[in-house]
């Protein structure tokens, strides 16, 4: 069977890539930090539990891109070749999933306890022979969530551009987002103890419909993404612009009468077709391997390009 | 971002120029002060005797002296475990001792405060109602100041 080219990213990009996994690595090791202040801090407040989980979901996008990065450079072979690319569409379904699932059980979680009434105790604790009550620590913990994680975030998003990367791409965006589920919790925490036993609660809703709204959008661009969805750029707002450039590409060789592309995302690799009626028949096969040369060498994201010599090109698109 | 930060500065200002801060959703400790605290009891001994008009013993005491620590009475209302704990559910008495430690299970159904005397693997604690925290921390730091004491004056006497 035919297989694809071995990948690596093109020379430019390798730093990034490896900055990528040392970003991913230090934001790992302070999610731990910042799950363990939670834990430890948690009390049984709600918000504060549901701001717990957010954090040790915001885990699972890194987690998946450096198990997925150890993968999708393994060589294509016999039984795979195609390569290993869709594992990076299938780490961030998982992601997704995870986002979503846990998101609707939080949402369910806090308006019980909003309907049950439920009234927070935070008492004191003692840190160091000073005794203080637990709501303060709760503060610090969740600012100590927050502001490395925007940071990191910052870091993260123009790498994930360059790199075409989602998993990666996802997980900036969520560190970005942090500092709305501190604010919810905080103002939780402070709620209480203004005497506002709701306060808790609602914070927590507000968090939980957050992920899950992180989550729904998640899971819907992984499922498109597995289902061969047209290339988009990975900010998900449009067709990526390098779709028309291929097509162009094509239909700007002279022995071209009309043409036709199809395009389609595995991992961060592009995959496509090309159905051509061609002016003249002479050195067509020539000619052929010369255009897709072209064609895979407007960017380091199309892998391969397979064009094929038609009489009739298929049914024009629908809308 | 920048509104955020300043925000929970306000708030954090706000609450800690304010001198009761946190409050009470139910105003217990107010009540307790302007009023009487309604304390449950149930016989434990050492930690609950129970008395002719009023309960002795070690958790007694401690509440006689919080109790007038914080200015209020204290009206007494003796009952079994499990229904002073349903009262304490239903906010019908401000404060539960019964010689309870972490264990109980009924930690969920109300709030223990801290620790005030650890022996062993038994963590002394008394019961409040959830979410009052005015009281809870009023309660709990005055239990924090005797803890020194209690444990020189009842370490030796259970290690034995």
């Amino acid at each position: 069977m035919k297989q694809i080219d071995n990948f690596e990213y093109p020379q430019g990009l390798r730093d990034d890539f490896k900055k990528a996994k040392k970003l991913e690595w230090i934001t790992i090791g302070y999610l731990i930090t910042t799950a363990l202040a939670m834990y430890l801090t948690m009390g049984n407040s709600q918000a504060m539990k549901t701001a717990w989980f957010e954090d040790l979901l915001s885990l699972t996008p890194s987690v998946s891109f450096l198990i997925a990065s150890r993968i999708f450079f393994k060589s294509p072979n016999r039984d795979f070749p195609f390569g290993y690319h869709r594992v990076v569409s299938i780490a961030y379904l998982c992601s997704a999933l995870a986002l979503f699932s846990i998101g609707t059980f939080l949402v369910i979680d806090s308006v019980i306890t909003l309907a049950m009434r439920e009234h927070a105790t935070i008492g004191t604790v003692v840190v160091l022979g000073h005794q203080v009550w637990l709501g303060y620590l709760m503060i610090a913990a969740l600012l100590w969530g927050t502001f490395p994680a925007i940071i990191l975030g910052k870091k993260k998003l123009p790498i994930a551009e360059k790199l075409h990367e989602k998993n990666l791409y996802t997980d900036a965006k969520m560190n970005k987002a942090d500092w709305m589920t501190a604010a919810a919790a905080i103002f939780g925490v402070l709620g209480i103890g203004m005497g506002w036993w709701w306060a808790d609660s609602v914070a927590a809703l507000v968090i939980s419909v957050d992920i899950v709204h992180d989550g729904f959008n998640n899971l819907r661009q992984a499922v498109y993404d597995l289902m061969d969805q047209v290339p988009m750029t990975v900010d998900n707002q449009k067709r990526d612009p390098l779709i028309e450039k291929v097509k162009e590409t094509l239909a700007g060789q002279s022995w071209v009468k009309d043409c036709n592309i199809r395009l389609r995302e595995e991992g961060h690799i592009y995959l496509g077709e090309g159905f051509v009626i061609p002016a003249r028949e002479d050195n067509l096969t020539q000619l052929i391997e010369e255009a897709s040369r072209e064609v895979r060498q407007l960017d380091w994201r199309i892998q391969e390009f397979v064009i094929m010599p038609v009489e009739k090109l298929p049914k024009e698109e629908k809308a | 971002m920048k509104l955020f930060i300043l925000a929970v500065g306000a708030c954090l200002l706000l609450a800690g120029c304010e001198g009761n801060f946190p409050k009470d959703p139910e105003r217990t400790l107010e009540k307790a002060k302007q009023d009487q605290l309604v304390v449950g009891y149930s016989e434990n001994p050492p930690w609950v005797v129970k008395g002719d008009t009023a309960p002795t013993g070690i958790e007694p005491d401690l509440v006689r002296a919080f109790a007038s620590s914080i200015g209020a009475r204290v009206r007494w209302q003796n009952d079994t475990e499990q229904k002073l704990f349903e009262d304490l559910e239903e906010k019908k008495v401000h404060l539960v001792i019964a010689g309870i430690t972490q264990k109980t299970p009924w930690k969920k159904k109300v709030a223990l405060t801290r620790p005030y005397l650890k022996q062993g693997k038994e963590k002394h604690v008394m019961a409040a109602i959830r979410g009052e925290n005015a009281f809870i921390v009023a309660l709990e730091r005055f239990l924090h100041a005797q803890e020194p004491q209690l444990k020189q004056t009842l370490g030796h006497e259970t290690d034995r």
